[in-house]
């Protein structure tokens, strides 16, 4: 029986394809890059990786249900700043979705310069026989701030190209990617430790000019590094405390919302729903997939010491050049399986795809955030000017540009202890989070007639709506990441309240965000402009 | 200096209308401007299933309601999203299915209702205010609605002609659109379009002092990105490949007459402004589901825009 008559009207179209919806918020929880990036980070934590994948997998989908909650209540609307606004106020909205979606983007582009190097740069010129240049990527500062201009420079391109070609680059990449993705873990499963061994030791050696013994030493750095980290097991308590590093990987599968639908109501919320939580689903499995065949071909303990022989050099704890001088790229290594150039060379491309259908993502948020603000009189309109010729937001983009190049050189040079910053760019977003979530919690409550005639309004649990209990669930697990980044009592993230850098950086993030608002509110004010009332409701008698 | 409010594309939401109506004093406009796109998508059937029950769908979730109090809240939470309640039985509905002139009468006799009342509702609010409301149906209005505003004694139908608004600014408007996918019931070729907006710029005595109140917006100005679709009009790259479907003919003739001022809508998603030459181009955005009303103010002085602001509403 027809519920529903719709006439011809602009607008009205399909569901779009959840596998779509998938492939976008599966790159934004890119297993690849901040997956395998944060995982040799996390080498001194006595919590399982694998329990603590699955763990935080759970909280996360919660987090899926809150954003797909709220787009299902208010779709094209633009995402947290207008939510936050409306349901919390326009000065809360607009710092929290400044610096979550743009300020602390400048920290992202010397990790995103960090990964490109390692993923990239360096396993290509490794492969094609470039060793001196990729040695000097892999472990100067002059290579590793050269990479963060050259992610600029790429991530540049990309938005003058527009979002329906980065799109495009995207859906290539995933393909490819995935492909890649399978050739490292048939290559892995398929082999055997003592032949990893040889193929490091041979295959290092002709790339990057290594000793004889590179296995031994390595793992013998790892050692000494303080490696520990199981790859399962361990009790709830110490598998909780690996979380807070792990959601620097996985905490972003809103990233791929979409934010379209109209008239239909509780399709787009389950579509979202589905193109969000499969994504979380999938590249969690994938992540333990991976992690299996590493441990059996690579071996859990050598991987793990890598990592930590790696990043003990990086981060300045000795001055010990670890004995493999590149980042410990896990599709290096499998590649290092075999002797086939080709298929060495064919691996380390398809698996930069990872990198290129994920790097734009650093900046797509943040012109439309500064593209709003200015929409909204919080910033010069000349901030949102679009060159005729090109399509491209050149002062949108210099505003991230310009910041981002002096970060990255005082994180590449690690002047004024940046370095230590790495999981800074992940609070302050889970800060952002949260203000959403909290909107999402109290929107049945503040908002009714809104809620009310939403297509979520059925969804209860024991009489409570839905957004709300996920919106507790969600915004518990963010207080307990805040609560131990901030307050570290086990001393294991450097970001707390021990680190004067990242105090003052954060810090220096939110008053920048509140002077700007308060700043531009009374400019506006001076000028017959009440910006408090241009966002407040107008009465409906 | 004269301060005017602009909004667009309310889709039949009585909400967005009340608001709008209540916009200038709340803004302290002068003068109100509706875009087109008034009318609403979808007609909600409240299908009687015996004795006082009712059984409604909305947004595909089933509700069964059964007392006058329930009723009156369903049609309110419908209205409240631009659809139009409509009281039926399940063999009307099984009529309905099969017969799609009697569905499309019944949608335009919900419209007109709509729009008769909203016209009342208008000339209630702004009796004694001396406000007039300037407004323009877009592509997806029916053309009988255009003689329900024509009968109204506060809000003037705009469409194809040369208005002097109070501030002694001149503004042509028009609802008409370039081709959509959905074939609405106002769209022309762009050579058309262009026959169209010469005529009214032809009459303009003061071009670079005027509005363009069009509701499409120009091509590729921004605010004409929408969701690119596949044949079966299904968002491509789960809408994240965003084109401009602006017209190409007010881009030109924006470009050629330079305007102070260009309102657009049409594109929901489009909120933002734009600068073609010396132009200043507004799309507010649409987010009538929600009850929510976008809009502009614009501060206009001699020969120039003071100021503007998107508002939230």
């Amino acid at each position: 029986m027809s519920n529903l008559f719709v006439r011809k009207a602009t607008g009205l179209v399909r569901s779009w394809s959840v596998m779509d919806a998938f492939i976008y918020a599966l790159f934004s929880i890119n297993l690849i890059t901040l997956g395998l990036y944060s995982f040799s980070q996390m080498y001194s934590f006595e919590g399982g990786m694998v329990n603590a994948l699955i763990i935080s997998a759970i909280f996360i989908f919660f987090e899926v249900v809150v954003y797909a909650a709220l787009i299902a209540v208010m779709p094209r609307s633009g995402g947290d700043y207008v939510w936050q606004s409306r349901i919390l106020g326009g000065a809360v909205g607009f710092i929290l979705a400044v610096t979550g979606w743009w300020f602390i983007l400048w920290l992202w582009v010397p990790l995103y310069g960090d990964m490109f190097r390692h993923i990239v740069l360096v396993p290509i010129l490794g492969v094609l026989g470039a060793k001196d240049i990729a040695l000097w990527f892999a472990g100067t500062q002059n290579g590793a701030f050269t990479a963060s201009l050259l992610t600029l420079a790429i991530v540049s391109i990309f938005i003058m190209l527009g979002m329906k070609t980065y799109a495009r680059i995207q859906k290539f990449s995933f393909y490819g990617g995935m492909l890649g993705l399978l050739i490292v873990i048939a290559l892995l499963l398929m082999g055997s430790p003592e032949a990893f061994k040889a193929g490091l030791d041979a295959n290092a050696a002709s790339m990057f000019g290594t000793e004889a013994g590179l296995y031994d030493a390595t793992a013998a750095l790892g050692v000494e590094a303080g490696a520990i980290t199981p790859f399962s097991g361990g009790g709830l308590a110490v598998v909780f405390l690996v979380i807070p590093y792990m959601v620097f990987f996985n905490l972003w599968p809103n990233w791929g919302a979409t934010l379209y639908g109209e008239v239909r109501g509780a399709t787009d919320f389950k579509r979202n729903m589905a193109g969000m939580g499969w994504a979380l689903g999938v590249t969690t499995l994938l992540a333990i997939i991976l992690l299996f065949a590493i441990r059996k071909t690579i071996g859990w303990e050598f991987y793990v010491q890598s990592g930590a022989a790696w990043w003990n050099y990086a981060w300045g704890y000795t001055d010990v050049i670890p004995a493999l001088p590149v980042w410990p790229y896990p599709a290096l290594m499998a590649a290092f399986l075999t002797t086939n150039k080709f298929v060495q060379f064919l691996v380390v491309a398809l698996m930069s795809l990872w990198w290129f259908g994920w790097c734009a993502t650093v900046f797509l948020s943040s012109t439309r955030v500064i593209f709003a603000a200015a929409f909204d009189r919080l910033l010069p309109e000349s901030v949102a000017k679009v060159d005729e010729r090109t399509g491209t937001p050149v002062n949108a983009l210099l505003l991230m540009v310009v910041p981002s190049v002096i970060v990255a050189y005082l994180f590449n040079y690690n002047l004024l202890n940046f370095q230590t910053l790495t999981l800074c760019s992940t609070l302050v977003i889970a800060v952002t989070f949260l203000g959403t979530t909290i909107s999402a919690i109290i929107m049945p409550y503040t908002k009714p007639d809104l809620y009310r005639s939403s297509p979520i309004a059925q969804y209860n649990v024991l009489g409570i709506p839905l957004i709300s209990v996920a919106g507790v669930i969600f915004g518990s697990f963010l207080v307990f990441l805040l609560y131990q980044w901030i307050f570290d009592p086990n001393g294991l993230y450097g970001i707390g309240i021990t680190n004067t850098s990242s105090v003052i950086y954060m810090l220096a993030n939110y008053a920048l965000a509140a002077v700007i608002y308060f700043g531009f509110k009374a400019y506006r004010k001076s000028k017959g402009i009440d910006l408090g009332k241009v966002q407040a409701e107008i009465p409906v008698e | 200096m004269t301060t005017i409010f602009f909004a667009t594309d309310i889709h039949g939401s009585d909400i967005c209308w009340s608001k709008f109506l209540n916009a200038g004093k709340f803004y302290n406009a002068d003068q109100l401007i509706l875009g087109g796109d008034m009318t609403g998508k979808a007609v909600v059937p409240f299908v009687h299933m015996g004795g006082s029950k009712y059984r409604i769908t909305l947004l595909e979730q089933v509700f069964d309601v059964s007392t006058d109090e329930e009723l009156t809240d369903m049609k309110k939470r419908v209205r409240s999203r631009g659809y139009y309640p409509y009281m039926t039985t399940p063999d009307e509905i099984t009529e309905l299915e099969k017969d799609p002139d009697r569905v499309s009468e019944i949608f335009l006799a919900e419209v007109l209702k709509v729009v008769e009342q909203w016209m009342d509702l208008a000339d209630k609010k702004l009796a004694g205010t001396g406000m007039t409301v300037y407004c323009c149906p877009g592509n997806d209005d029916m053309d009988e609605v255009d003689a329900i505003v024509q009968a109204s004694k506060s809000v003037v139908l705009a469409e194809s002609r040369v208005t002097m608004l109070n501030s002694g600014h001149e503004m042509i408007a028009s609802g008409w659109s370039n081709r959509t996918p959905w074939d609405t019931h106002r769209e022309e070729d762009e050579d058309q379009l262009k026959v169209r907006y010469d005529a009214m710029i032809a009459q303009l005595k003061d071009p670079r002092n005027s509005i363009f109140n069009i509701h499409v917006p120009p091509y590729k100005s921004n605010l004409d990105e929408a969701a690119e679709l596949d044949e079966n009009l299904r968002p491509k790259m789960a809408g994240q490949a965003l084109k401009p479907v602006g017209s190409t003919a007010l881009r030109k003739a924006i470009e050629e007459t330079q305007p102070l001022l260009g309102l657009h809508g049409h594109i929901h998603e489009g909120r933002g402004v734009s600068r073609i030459g010396e132009t200043l181009c507004i799309n507010p955005g649409s987010m009538y589901e929600q009850g929510t009303l976008l809009g502009t103010i614009v501060r206009l002085g001699k020969r120039k825009v003071e100021d503007y602001v998107l508002t939230t509403g």
